[in-house]
């Protein structure tokens, strides 16, 4: 039922990326089974029983005073983890094959990261590419900062071509604190090139997420009849008959995906791959495993 | 095969369309936006597989609907030959009974060969007899009684028509339309030259139409009498002169004797000598004829197979010089002297001049003159009008001269046109009027050199209404008019006949203008001829006669019309030599003499080459000949395909619907996705 509210082409009918993402964010959270895993935090969490090996520092003194038995207090995680979400606005990125572009999605998927972040009192903050940087929202937790996010998500309008090397440059000039940087792009270059670009981020002790967003008529396309295809990006023309369509080109994509995968795993990337109409819980759930793992 | 409307045909290059459709348009498809054509390769067969037709089946759908559209306009026919599947044919043995089959014994030999085809056929074969002449008679129904059919042949007997193969071609072809069923035809004949059409186009024979020639003559020489030129009334016996022609075909020069003869009996003889292969003339002076009708003949000791044509009849009537009635009532003496002159110079036109005042005409029994001439009458008393009324519808007629006298008068007697008016000319100076327009060609006008030089001064203007003008003058004014009244005619001339108003009796033209006038009027200009050719035909009534009864003796004496053809029939053909007497319904009497063809005489048969084109049309595959040809024949009908065509169009245009839907159900993503596009 919660599903529903998370499908792209429902969010589509609503109006306003705040309410977009809390929507998306309140149903999700909602619907979310509490991790198992604790971390340490301002928030009591419980007490546990001591046993051998634990750490005392988490011996709750004021208990064992009273009940002379030893007890670890646990608390949730509290951090302070600053968000920065590069948003790829290229002209590729306006390509759909149903109801809403990767643009509209990829503006549904931030401006959700970036609510879920203000919930969790994360600092969170948006680049805006195409081959330039387009805008920029520094990383803040101050009030307001949500607002300002989700205005220049809603300004972000398709660019020019992608080129990755540009922009990232300047990236990291921005960045002066570790964090989790999440990217969401379609991601059409060569993966070496991506990782080679997107790699550099890790240095710093970031961690980076990359969110592949691609239509499933990129993965899998349905021509019924032989098609003239014109590049988004580049204008350039070139006719496709259905079969290669349906067989070469599917091929080529699978080994394309599982390289850039492999690659950015290979560089420590974390890669998720979205399929635009599928609902967006998938990459959220994404985003709080490697937000836990930052715990 | 053929199509009735051929360049609707032109409408089949509309199939380029589904081709463009197909094919081109989807070539010119707008290219579909793609992110990144990455993993996308140019390839040839990427190409060449864009323009296949797709869609196969709907493509040769499209293309065979227009296809059999324009088709279907084009209205395309085959010709299917009547009856040809069932295998049965109808024979039909014609025996040829013109007047060239009374040479020897041509008609035996053709009635042997009847009876030999008759005797080929097998029990139940359908069969028909016809004689061949002037005109086809069908001696037998069609039948397959060989009785009938031996019977048939064995009742042939020899006529005087002329044999025309044109007219047996034309009886095959409807024969073949009306039967369904090829024909085999057997002409047993001497298949003279001269019984071929003028066009070959006219001997064409239906498709599937088998002819086969039994010859039973050859070229024969042959002397005829082919003409005599005599006069039809005999007024002095001793000025008469008979011209004869005696040809010969295929014959060497020979002295010929030729006799002429009246009612049976010899009058002249005289020798001539034929060239070969020619003519010769011979002239008799003086015909001895009693009063009345008499029956003559010009006969040659010719001693050929052919004796038929050694004797050629004519018809001539002694009688007394007609008398003109000239009405006159004093006041202008001169013209009638002038027309009495010229009256009397006529030569042997036998016309006699009898003057009378119109108080005395009225009367006379007018019916007693040939012609009446009322010359510038001032006033015309009304019993001498109706009787020139009664005279005229019996078949008299009158001349009528208007002049100053007749200008009071309000309309011109018997003529019945409106006198309108005078028209003058000034006599000094060169001021008159000449006559302009004229028909040369009426028997009254023929030999006046149009009026050439003759000055007109005064004129009487006549309506025309009733009349037909033969002569005007250059002011418009009708000089000439004649009007044909029940059997008789009136002519009015409007002017005098002396040389005061004009100056016409001083010139040349002024005797041809009366003799002719004379002659048209008083007797012979619209009388019928009274010697004719066999098959002619004489006309017994007109239509104001309706009623009164007509006689035809045959040459043998014999009342040939029944009661009934004796007041309605109009008019008679004559199909036996000899003599009929006639009597029109108008109670003329006459003698006609009736005369073999003389083409008949000429016995050379039609080339080889000529009968095999002929029996060539009638091969199912003959290609039509002429102009005429190109119709439709009786038993080769054009068969229309349209509803066929029509059909198929129909079934092809549900299948095309039903492929297509399946297409469009195939293709409705698509749709949706281009709507998606749209918004």
């Amino acid at each position: 039922m919660l599903q529903r509210f998370l499908d792209p082409t429902t969010l589509a009918g609503i109006s306003g990326l705040d309410l977009v993402a809390r929507t998306v964010v309140d149903g999700f959270v909602a619907g979310l089974h509490r991790s198992p895993d604790f971390g340490f935090s301002q928030e009591f969490a419980e007490y546990r029983a001591y046993t051998p090996g634990d750490d005392l520092r988490h011996v709750d003194w004021n208990v064992f005073a009273r009940t002379e038995r030893a007890y670890l207090k646990r608390y949730r995680g509290e951090t302070n983890c600053q968000l920065t979400i590069l948003l790829d606005c290229s002209r590729s990125m306006k390509y759909t094959s149903h109801k809403i572009d990767k643009l509209e999605y990829a503006r549904y998927l931030t401006a959700s990261l970036a609510y879920l972040a203000k919930m969790q009192r994360d600092a969170a903050g948006l680049i805006v590419f195409d081959d330039e940087v387009r805008n920029f929202v520094p990383p803040s937790t101050r009030q307001g900062q949500l607002a300002r996010l989700l205005h220049a998500v809603e300004k972000a309008e398709v660019g020019n071509r992608t080129d990755y090397q540009k922009p990232f440059s300047h990236v990291r000039e921005f960045l002066h604190r570790r964090g989790l940087i999440a990217v969401i792009s379609d991601f059409w270059e060569p993966p070496e090139q991506v990782v080679n670009t997107i790699a550099p981020l890790r240095f710093h002790g970031n961690e980076v997420v990359l969110f592949h967003l691609l239509d499933p008529e990129e993965i899998r396309p349905q021509f019924r009849d032989p098609a003239l295809l014109e590049d988004l990006e580049s204008g350039a023309t070139l006719e496709v008959s259905p079969e290669y369509a349906a067989k070469e080109y599917p091929a080529k994509m699978d080994a394309h995906l599982e390289d850039i995968r492999s690659k950015a795993k290979g560089a420590g990337l974390d890669y998720f791959l979205i399929d635009t109409s599928r609902p967006l819980d998938a990459a959220l759930r994404e985003y709080l495993a490697i937000r836990r793992g930052r715990m | 095969m053929g199509f009735f409307t051929p360049w609707f045909l032109a409408g089949a290059v509309a199939v380029g369309l589904p081709i463009w459709l197909h094919l081109l348009k989807r070539h010119k498809t707008d290219p579909k936006l793609f992110p990144s054509l990455m993993f996308f390769e140019y390839r040839e067969t990427s190409s060449v597989k864009h323009r296949r037709l797709d869609h196969i089946l709907l493509f040769v759908l499209r293309t065979l609907m227009i296809l059999l559209l324009a088709l279907l306009f084009a209205s395309p026919f085959i010709r299917r030959t009547a009856a040809a599947a069932d295998g049965k044919k109808l024979t039909v043995v014609a025996i040829d009974r013109s007047f060239s089959m009374r040479d020897g014994d041509r008609l035996a030999r053709a009635k042997n060969q009847a009876l030999q085809v008759l005797g080929n056929l097998k029990p139940g074969d359908p069969a028909q007899v016809i004689a061949l002449a002037g005109q086809v008679q069908a001696l037998t129904q069609v039948t397959n009684d060989p009785g009938a059919l031996r019977a048939a042949v064995a009742a042939v007997q020899p006529g005087d028509s002329r044999a025309s193969f044109g007219e047996l071609a034309r009886y095959l072809r409807t024969l073949s339309e009306g039967q369904k069923m090829p024909l085999e035809v057997h002409l047993a004949s001497d298949l003279q030259k001269s019984g071929m059409p003028p066009g070959f186009a006219d001997l064409r024979l239906a498709p599937g139409t088998t002819l086969v020639f039994h010859p039973v003559g050859g070229p024969d020489k042959n002397w005829t009498v082919e003409n005599v030129v005599a006069p039809r009334r005999v007024f002095d016996p001793k000025r008469v002169k008979i011209q004869a022609t005696v040809a010969g075909f295929g014959t060497p020069a020979a002295k010929r004797t030729v006799t002429l003869l009246l009612n049976g009996r010899e009058l002249q003889s005289k020798s001539v000598d034929v060239p070969e292969n020619g003519r010769a003339q011979v002239e008799f002076l003086g015909l001895e004829a009693p009063y009345g009708f008499s029956k003559g003949e010009v006969r040659i000791d010719a001693a050929d197979a052919l004796p038929g044509d050694d004797h050629y009849f004519f018809s001539t009537e002694r009688t007394d010089p007609r008398k003109v009635l000239f009405i006159d009532d004093g006041r202008r003496p001169r013209a009638e002297l002038y027309f009495r002159t010229a009256l009397d110079s006529t030569g042997d036109g036998g016309f006699q001049m009898d003057t009378q005042r119109p108080e005395a005409a009225a009367g006379a029994n007018l019916s007693s003159f040939a012609f009446v001439v009322l010359n510038d009458l001032a006033s015309v008393p009304q019993n001498l009008e109706s009787s020139l009324e009664h005279y005229v519808n019996a078949g008299g007629s009158v001349l009528v001269s208007l002049g100053p006298g007749s200008a009071v008068l309000p309309r011109v007697p018997v003529l019945d046109e409106a006198i309108q008016a005078s028209s003058y000319a000034g006599r000094d100076g060169d001021l008159f009027l000449t006559v302009t327009d004229m028909d040369s060609g009426h028997p009254a006008l023929r030999s006046v050199d149009r009026f050439n030089g003759v000055k007109f001064y005064q004129a009487i203007h006549v309506t025309s209404a009733k009349s037909r003008v033969l002569a005007k003058l250059n002011d418009q004014t009708p000089l000439v008019l004649e009007r044909s009244i029940g059997e008789g005619k009136v002519l009015a001339f409007t002017s005098t006949f002396d040389n005061v108003l004009n100056d016409l009796p001083i010139h040349a033209s002024w005797v041809p203008f009366v003799a002719q006038t004379a002659l048209y009027l008083g007797g012979g200009g619209a009388e019928q001829p009274v010697n004719l050719a066999v098959d002619s035909y004489v006309e017994l009534r007109t239509g104001d006669s309706k009623g009164a009864a007509a006689e035809v003796s045959d040459p043998d004496g014999k009342r040939v019309l029944s009661l009934e053809e004796a007041v309605k029939a109009r008019n008679f053909a004559l199909n036996r030599e000899g003599f009929y007497e006639i009597k029109t319904a108008a109670g003329r009497r006459s003698l006609v003499a009736v005369h073999a063809d003389r083409r008949e005489s000429d016995l050379a048969p039609i080339p080889a080459e000529t009968l095999d084109l002929w029996k060539g049309t009638g091969s199912t595959d003959s290609t039509p000949l002429g102009g005429a040809a190109g119709t439709s024949d009786a038993a080769d009908k054009p068969w229309g395909l349209w509803p066929y065509i029509l059909l198929l169009l129909l079934g092809v245009a549900v299948a095309e619907s039903v492929v297509a839907d399946g297409f469009l159900r195939s293709s409705a993503p698509q749709r949706d996705e281009m709507k998606r596009e749209a918004a």
